[in-house]
């Protein structure tokens, strides 16, 4: 942790400083007419983002809006957040509900503009399929599309899940907490399930061996 | 299983409490491989994200990105082809509808727009590296010729005594 040579002055990173401090600190030296650090939190909170927004069901052009529009929206609230600890979960919980509110409108014009009788899909507001299906043709290799089918294949908490923790050797349990909305106590425990899931299911396909 | 405090990632976060063996290290690996080849964050999101915020310290209202229609075999909007790709947003007071064209042999973007309802409005285009403005004609129609690819809004100053203007979110041309 002798990383003194890289820290910018005045602040205080160190390795242990998580993404919500990080978060925290950016919007808090933002105030103060710095923004070095919220775009540092921009470059490497985006993929978090784009993720959290990709896995309620919206497709990729609108994906892209409601991360802009996220990080829009917390310039013009940045003066406003009370608590600097809660802005990554503010972004987080910011973005989930303009996704939701995309798909809602989008199944509602759907509905419009090919005047079917209104066919309950309320409720489950929990999105049927979480992501791309044919896109999948891009992994060559074939026990990555096993893997990925299989993937598909476990219920859409797990996806969630199992995608952000994938997305970092070192992954943000409290930033993937907010994302999806569960303890942070409890993502350990939900994480060996879903992880036990998908390896039922890669070892039903016959692929016993990842390591 | 490996000693609780030594898996591959460190020391556990918060929230880690179950040590992960080496099978599940493998296959989380492959499945992060496997998310970033399917479903890569967008080239140029991250600038595009900047820009919207450089935007959103204009304090304009943001248009909403009502569809967008692109000739069959190209989706994405990661992909630069746009020749001919139209798009709406809307605002509670306001339509902006754009027509893209390359200009200048494919280096440049021709921008036809129209404004609904019709009127004489200021139109701004912005770039990271500048900005333009022109004025809609009487039926609502401006255009930008000979437009640099890249981050882009269009901001519409609106007719009324205050000085309300609405932006359209940031699109990659």
């Amino acid at each position: 942790m002798t990383r003194a040579a890289e820290e910018p002055l005045g602040g205080t990173p160190d390795a242990d400083e998580s993404l919500g401090d990080r978060a925290a600190r950016a919007v808090l030296e933002f105030r103060e007419g710095r923004t070095d650090a919220l775009t540092d939190l921009v470059r490497e909170a985006t993929p978090l983002l784009w993720h959290t927004v990709r896995a309620q069901g919206v497709d990729r052009d609108v994906a892209d809006d409601v991360v802009q529009s996220t990080w829009a929206a917390l310039v013009r609230h940045a003066d406003t957040i009370a608590e600097p600890k809660a802005v990554l979960k503010w972004l987080l919980v910011t973005a989930r509900r303009a996704a939701w509110e995309t798909v809602r409108k989008g199944r509602a014009d759907l509905r419009r503009r090919t005047e079917l009788p209104d066919d309950v899909t309320e409720g489950a507001a929990a999105l049927p399929d979480a992501g791309p299906g044919p896109e999948a043709e891009v992994l060559t290799d074939e026990r990555d599309r096993i893997l990925w089918s299989s993937l598909r294949r476990l219920p859409a908490r797990c996806q969630e899940l199992l995608r952000l923790v994938s997305l970092a050797d070192r992954p943000d349990y409290k930033a993937i907490s907010a994302s999806i909305g569960m303890p942070v106590g409890s993502i350990g425990a939900t994480r060996g399930r879903c992880l036990a899931k998908l390896r039922a299911v890669l070892t039903e396909q016959g692929e016993a061996s990842w390591t | 299983m490996s000693p609780k405090h030594e898996n591959a990632w460190g020391a556990p976060a918060p929230g880690e409490d179950e040590p992960l063996d080496a099978h599940d290290v493998a296959v989380l690996g492959r499945v992060g491989r496997a998310v970033e080849a399917v479903d890569p964050v967008p080239e140029g999101l991250v600038e595009r994200s900047l820009f919207a915020m450089t935007l959103a310290r204009l304090e304009a209202e943001v248009m909403e990105l009502q569809q967008i229609e692109a000739p069959a075999g190209s989706v994405r909007g990661d992909a630069p082809p746009l020749e001919a790709r139209t798009i709406t947003f809307t605002h509670e007071r306001l339509t902006v509808m754009i027509a893209l064209s390359t200009d200048d042999d494919g280096t440049h973007v021709r921008l036809d727009g129209w404004v609904a309802p019709a009127a004489t409005l200021t139109v701004e285009l912005r770039q990271p590296g500048g900005e333009r403005t022109t004025t809609a004609d009487d039926d609502g129609r401006f255009a930008f010729t000979a437009v640099d690819r890249g981050p882009t809004s269009l901001l519409v100053h609106l007719p009324d005594g205050g000085d309300v203007t609405v932006a359209t979110p940031v699109i990659e041309l």
